[in-house]
């Protein structure tokens, strides 16, 4: 009935959390007092704080179980929450430019998203069902009301509310399976609840607690068929913020998912894996087809990130160590590539706004050749074409899914990758060979950098960043074993 | 040692009570059974009955019930913050918001029929599934033993919760009060807006007015106006 | 220093290909050219305390990265200079300089000059990769990236179908060699353990008596690998067979003949047998094969080159004889010989194309020689280029003495260690050589006459508005002329003295086979004056057709038109493999083109599986109708699925 915190350095491992609190708060209240204008200062401010936990995380390694098993901080949780500040540093940066015409120039934004990035990394060190709990909902919370900031637009409230209202359904399912999971195993944190498994037989309350549990998150990281939310709120929320749901929101939960199922799960991982396999080809399949008739872009890259989401899980669904590291390397792959395409798409504006249809973007190649190589470099990493970095996230996620003998799925998998192909492909022949109809305005520096960085990535992964990427996530998925 | 029963509620409390209050036991047995039929029968009325604030007053029939299951259990602070909250709250909101806005739910019901048979399959699939779940209700002897806290009678509910909120949970219990900041950030962002046009009262600068600044005197000689 | 050597000229070519635009095109040229002069400095710098020092006590390698590790395979990037790769070195970026330097002026008049510099820089890039590469295939990656070069500069002048169908057929014709290469590459891993140059050669000694069964035929392990890398070098120094692609790549501009297909890139072949040798010595069967097709080429090319009247092509056919020469010395064992051939010939044949292109460019890119002669008045420093262009092909020189030119020494050197072989292959080498020698002289001076000399049959206004060079053009011509004449007499004792000499030069980087050198150098003295006597011949008989008679060669032609036409078609070859192989696969092509891929694949499949996935699509979309209620029923479905799934299948009922 007491607390383990004793004095304030037994805190170390959560430092970062309560850094990002404190500046959250700091910002809010000056914010509040200080003038409208004041918020692309402050705006600069969230920049150097995340900057500055990222930092820490780097430079400062604090790992431990703390706050009565309620919060854990390893090496995993760390390369994550490096991930998700990351990206949330970089929507920041991609939405300074739109700022004004997406009605994000207000200081809740930088709030709100400092307090979206506190909940996700919550999630990534809950070590309990019930801070697991918190987290998600402090991150959909926050998320809410950034797809629906646009006040004005009758799209961005549409897509507010639905994200709301099935966001709602899915905490009630994780709470459902949380409740049964306590209720069979009367533990909620998660590697007592692994203990209390390994000595009774499978249970049919703990296999529904799982079932209920998985299908929260799987809202979260919009596998289908949790996945509906997905292209509505992705078309209907403000271009920068989708930029960040598409890419932070999709770490923390992948990173929550492999913990729970690894840690929790483990003696029972005949039973998670199935239901991975099962959310893994639904996502593939029902991605590859549906984004064919897209017309508007933001649902062609909602329709893509759930299929990317379902590759990921082809890794994890191998439920190896291999496996896990190449949903790791996925993620971190997976965030280059979604925050250089979105860099690219906020470059494109005219008189009349933002593209938003893939027809708009019909001779890119010779408005913008260098926005245009951009997309196609993209593209066909996206695909997943040799020597690009997402040949390679496919191939090292295939790969764990060959060692575990998933045969079936990797053939769908790799089907599903060449019907991908086609929307890809069309887009780069959409700005290759057809003639503009439209100019752009020049894209603003920042998202210049932004584009350049992903695309060197993107093609010199090989060489630059996969050694080092695969140590480090050997190393670090270590920690969950 | 796998005890299969309907209500943990009742095993707890057979546990934990001493065997010569077996008579009392019958009473609470009585209530038990009540409320928990009575909350059932609400919270189906609230899905069927037609009238949107019928449906209301069902709620907050199924919260007092609800909140009488508590009592029994022992948990008498949770009961009232469920009156207070629920009832007070949250069930008042609702009813304000099905009685401002004019909603015909007798259209809105009018498709639901079209859904019907698949609606009804998955419904009963579900029901069948969780069915299965109350029947196989397995309590392991370690469970048993580890996690059901025999209720300190000694102290109250209240100063029990007061004790491991601010320390075994402060984690969990600042994290719901961020959750709760975020809400209200979120309410004004969405909904609060500042109109250019319209005046407001500014009462700071109402009492710092001072008359140099705003009457002026003027000799005025009669019959040419102030001009 | 290696390393700016070897990547300087990528810097250019990145620069002039990806800034070209931008800086524009006299930037280019610039920055190209004098990245090549440091470059070219930079190799004679190294190359010095070799040739006059001490020989190379130890091979430099400087390691860039790690490249490839996979099971037994571990390979790192390494840039290896020893004597060989030196003297290679100094070669390449050398007459690379002076053909940057030269094609500023050559250039002058074409619109995309920038990408021509680019093209010429990225060339020499890949060219130092190859002659320094450590393992096999980093030789392989230069080797096709020479190829690629060659590709591209060939058909630089892109609108022009010749140029194009000439880049194409150079481009396949290396295909088949580099088969052969890749296949060699493959066996000797297999066989020795590693493509590394260093284990591979200490691995050789356990290898030599494995024996495998290839189409039937028992053959030696290490011969059969051997072959198939000789295969590789047949297709890149344009061998007999495989040569036809060489006298079309004349379509490119003349810079580019003169440095990739006369001096460097087409000696690539001769630098992997040199740089292998350890591997060939071990077969005297591979030996004996590559003798005995350098000999077939240098005379057979020669016999061609008597009668072409294309001013490049003529020498286009003296390079492939020329390199025949030179493999006829690495297959009598005289690698050093060989290398030696290669170091001179890189000269005076970047002399010859480059004067050759000063000509053209006098002469307004006419090239027929039919339609010049008398040039010598007009282009006065050009001819005496020429000449001595043409005195150091030829082997001007008396024997026994240190005097002359430098083609005199090298190709005395090979012609004796050819007789040194003995034996009917040795003989064979031997009396083909000397032949070539014969015929060399003649093609050569009968350019020179059909050019220079005699009264010109140009047209009118061509001839009169001939003109010098500008400089920018000559002083290049002035380098490789000094290069021309004292290269052979001053690096003789390095490469073919005494023996003590070569291995004090040559030290491990090849094999030095004792005996050869000295039985060559003890070759009877008439053997020493063949080759001058069949040099005097040719000059003879080339004076008295063109300068004295100068209807005899036409009247010639008629009275023997067999020969005649079967030399001018240069021996058929083109249209024997027209029929043998690519009127086949265009048949084949047209076939899997019109039955398979337009019937079956695109009909059937592609597009019915179009059509399919068209329909699926449309569905997949409509389940996405935008009613929440929709999303949230299908969510349950999903969860209910899940459950029945686990109930099932996970046996929980």
């Amino acid at each position: 009935m007491n607390s383990d915190i004793t004095n304030f350095s037994s805190l170390a491992p959560i430092f970062p959390e309560l850094i990002i609190i404190i500046g959250a708060i700091i910002i809010l209240m000056a914010g509040a007092f200080l003038k409208k204008q004041a918020s692309v200062g402050l705006a600069g401010i969230t920049i150097a704080l995340l900057l500055v936990v990222s930092l820490l995380i780097i430079l400062f390694p604090t790992d431990g179980i703390i706050l009565n098993g309620a919060f854990i901080q390893d090496s995993f949780a760390r390369y994550m929450k490096i991930l998700l500040l990351a990206s949330s540093l970089f929507a920041i940066i991609l939405s300074l430019s739109s700022a004004k015409e997406n009605s994000l120039d207000r200081f809740e934004y930088s709030v709100l998203l400092l307090f979206a990035t506190l909940g996700m990394m919550i999630m990534v060190s809950a070590n309990d069902l019930m801070s697991l709990y918190i987290g998600v909902e402090m991150q959909a919370l926050s998320l809410y009301v950034l797809a629906a900031m646009r006040r004005e637009s009758s799209k961005a409230s549409e897509a507010g509310l639905k994200y709301f209202v099935l966001g709602a359904l899915s905490s009630g399912m994780l709470l459902y399976g949380a409740s049964l999971i306590y209720g069979f195993t009367g533990q909620t944190q998660l590697d007592e609840i692994a203990k209390i498994i390994m000595l009774g037989d499978r249970s049919i309350g703990l296999i529904f607690g799982l079932v209920f549990l998985l299908a929260g998150l799987a809202f979260k990281i919009s596998a289908v068929p949790f996945h509906m939310w997905t292209p509505d709120v992705y078309e209907g929320a403000p271009t920068p913020v989708t930029a960040f749901f598409a890419s932070a929101p999709k770490v923390a939960a992948m990173a929550l998912l492999i913990r729970l199922v690894m840690e929790s799960f483990e003696p029972v991982s005949q039973d998670w894996r199935q239901i991975v396999i099962f959310l893994s080809i639904a996502s593939m399949i029902l991605a590859s087809f549906a984004a064919i008739g897209q017309k508007n872009l933001k649902r062609l890259i909602a329709y893509s990130s759930i299929g990317h989401m379902g590759f990921a899980l082809v890794g994890l669904s191998a439920g190896s160590l291999v496996g896990v590291q190449a949903v790791a390397i996925y993620m971190a792959i997976y965030v280059i590539m979604t925050l250089g395409l979105f860099a690219a798409i906020l470059s494109l504006k005219n008189q009349n706004g933002y593209v938003e249809n893939i027809t708009d973007l019909r001779g890119l190649a010779q408005t913008n050749p260098f926005v245009a190589a951009i997309i196609a470099i993209i593209m066909f990493s996206l695909i997943g074409l040799p020597p690009l970095a997402g040949f390679f996230a496919k191939w090292h996620v295939f790969l764990a899914a060959i060692e575990a003998k998933l045969f079936l799925l990797s053939i769908i998998g790799v089907l599903a990758s060449a019907v991908s192909a086609f929307y890809y492909i069309r887009i780069i022949i959409l700005m290759y060979v057809y003639e503009p109809e439209q100019q752009f305005i020049k894209a603003q520096p920042e998202l210049r950098f932004i584009m350049a960085l992903s695309g060197f990535l993107i093609l010199t992964y090989y060489f630059s960043i996969a050694a080092p990427l695969t140590n480090i996530t050997r190393f670090v998925v270590g920690s969950l074993f | 040692m796998a005890i299969v029963g309907k209500e943990r509620l009742q095993i707890i409390s057979n546990l934990t009570r001493p065997t010569d209050e077996r008579d009392k036991m019958t009473l609470t047995l009585f209530f038990f059974y009540l409320f928990s039929i009575v909350l059932i029968a609400a919270a189906i009325m609230v899905v069927a009955s037609r009238n949107p604030v019928h449906s209301v007053l069902f709620l907050i029939l199924a919260f007092f019930n609800a909140a009488g299951l508590f009592l029994i259990a022992g948990a008498e602070f949770l009961a009232m913050i469920l009156v207070i909250v629920y009832v007070g709250a949250v069930a008042v909101l609702f009813l304000f918001v099905v009685m401002m806005l004019d909603i015909d739910f007798a259209e809105m019901r009018k498709g639901i029929l079209q859904y019907m048979p698949i609606g009804a399959l998955i419904g009963l699939i579900l029901f069948l599934e969780l069915a299965l779940l109350a029947g196989s209700w397995v309590i392991l002897p370690e469970v048993a033993d580890s996690s059901v806290l025999p209720i300190d009678n000694s102290i109250s509910n209240t100063k029990a919760l007061g004790q491991v909120l601010y320390t075994r949970y402060v984690f969990l219990f600042q994290g719901a009060g961020i959750i709760l900041l975020i809400a209200m950030v979120g309410a004004i962002v969405l909904s609060l807006h500042h109109r250019s046009n319209v005046k407001r009262q500014d009462i700071g600068k109402q009492v710092a007015r001072d008359p140099k600044e705003t009457v002026k005197t003027v000799k005025v000689k009669s019959g040419k106006g102030i001009g | 220093m290696v390393e700016a050597i070897v990547f300087l000229p990528l810097v250019g070519a990145l620069i002039a290909g990806l800034l070209g635009h931008k800086i524009g095109d006299r930037a280019s040229e610039i920055i190209t050219s004098s990245l090549l002069v440091i470059s070219a400095i930079l190799s004679w710098i190294i190359f010095f305390p070799i040739a006059f020092g001490n020989g190379a006590e130890e091979v430099i390698k400087v390691e860039i990265m790690r490249w490839i590790e996979v099971g037994d395979l571990d390979l790192r990037w390494v840039l290896r200079v020893d004597s060989l790769t030196a003297v290679m070195l100094v070669v390449v970026s050398s007459v690379s300089s002076l053909v940057h330097i030269y094609s500023i002026g050559y250039m002058a008049d074409d619109p995309s000059r920038s990408r021509f510099f680019a093209y010429l820089s990225l060339f020499t890039f890949a060219m130092l990769m190859l002659v320094t590469a450590d393992n096999l295939l980093q030789l392989f990656f230069g080797w096709e990236g020479v190829g690629l070069a060659s590709y591209l500069l060939i058909g630089f002048w892109y609108k022009r179908p010749s140029a194009n169908a000439a880049a194409i057929k150079a481009f396949i014709v290396n295909r088949v060699g580099d088969f052969g290469f890749a296949l060699g590459i493959f066996a000797t891993f297999v066989l020795l353990g590693s493509i590394d140059i260093d284990m591979a050669f200490s691995a050789i000694e356990g290898a030599k008596n494995i024996s495998i069964s290839f189409l039937g035929a028992e053959l030696n392990a290490l011969t059969l690998a051997a072959l198939l890398l000789f295969m590789g070098a047949m297709g890149k120094s344009a061998q007999f067979l495989l040569h036809t692609w060489l006298p079309d790549a004349m379509e490119g501009p003349t810079p580019v003949s003169a440095l990739i297909h006369a001096a460097t890139m087409v000696t690539a072949g001769v630098f992997m047998v040199a740089r292998l040798s350890p591997i060939f010595d071990a077969s005297t069967f591979a030996m004996s094969v590559v003798l005995v097709v350098g000999a077939i080429t240098a005379f057979f090319a020669a016999t061609i080159g008597l009668v072409q009247n294309d001013i490049k092509r003529v020498i286009a056919y003296s390079t492939c004889s020329q390199l025949g020469y030179m493999f006829v010395a690495l297959g009598a064992g005289a690698y050093s010989a060989g290398i030696y051939h290669l170091f001179t010939h890189a000269f005076f044949k970047a002399l010859l194309f480059l004067g050759a292109g000063s000509v053209i460019h006098a002469m307004h890119h006419e090239q027929d020689m039919r339609k010049m002669g008398g040039l010598r008045k007009k282009i006065p420093i050009t001819y005496i280029m020429m000449i001595i262009g043409t005195l150091a092909l030829t082997g001007v020189g008396i024997p026994g003495t240190s005097f002359g030119f430098a083609g005199f020494f090298s190709k005395d050197s090979i012609i004796e260690a050819a007789y040194a072989v003995g034996g009917p292959l040795g003989n064979f080498a031997f009396w083909s050589l000397v032949l070539a020698a014969l015929f060399t002289s003649f093609y050569s001076w009968r350019l020179i006459h059909m050019t220079f000399h005699g009264s010109t049959r140009a047209e009118q206004h061509n001839y009169e508005k001939a003109h010098e060079s500008p400089n920018i053009m000559l002083v290049p011509l002035y380098f490789l002329a000094i290069g021309s004449i004292f290269a052979g007499v001053l690096f003789y004792d390095q490469f073919f003295g005494k023996e003590k000499y070569i291995e004090a030069f040559f030290a491990n980087s090849i094999i030095i086979v004792g005996h050869i050198i000295e039985a060559a150098h003890n070759a009877p003295t008439w053997v020493k004056w063949s080759a001058t006597f069949a040099m005097l011949l040719g000059f003879v008989s080339a004076y008295w057709m063109y300068i004295l008679q100068p209807s005899l060669p036409a009247r010639l032609a008629k009275a023997m038109p067999i020969p005649y036409q079967f030399l001018l078609n240069k021996w058929y070859f083109d249209e024997l493999y027209d029929v043998i192989f690519v009127k086949p696969t265009i048949r084949l092509g047209n076939f899997l083109w019109k039955k398979m891929d337009d019937k079956l694949i695109d009909n059937m499949i592609i597009e019915g599986l179009g059509r399919k996935v068209q329909l699926v699509t449309a569905k997949f979309v409509k389940l996405q109708s935008g009613y929440l209620y929709h999303y949230a029923f299908a969510m349950l479905i999903g969860i209910a699925a899940l459950l029945t799934w686990e109930v099932v299948a996970g046996g929980l009922l």
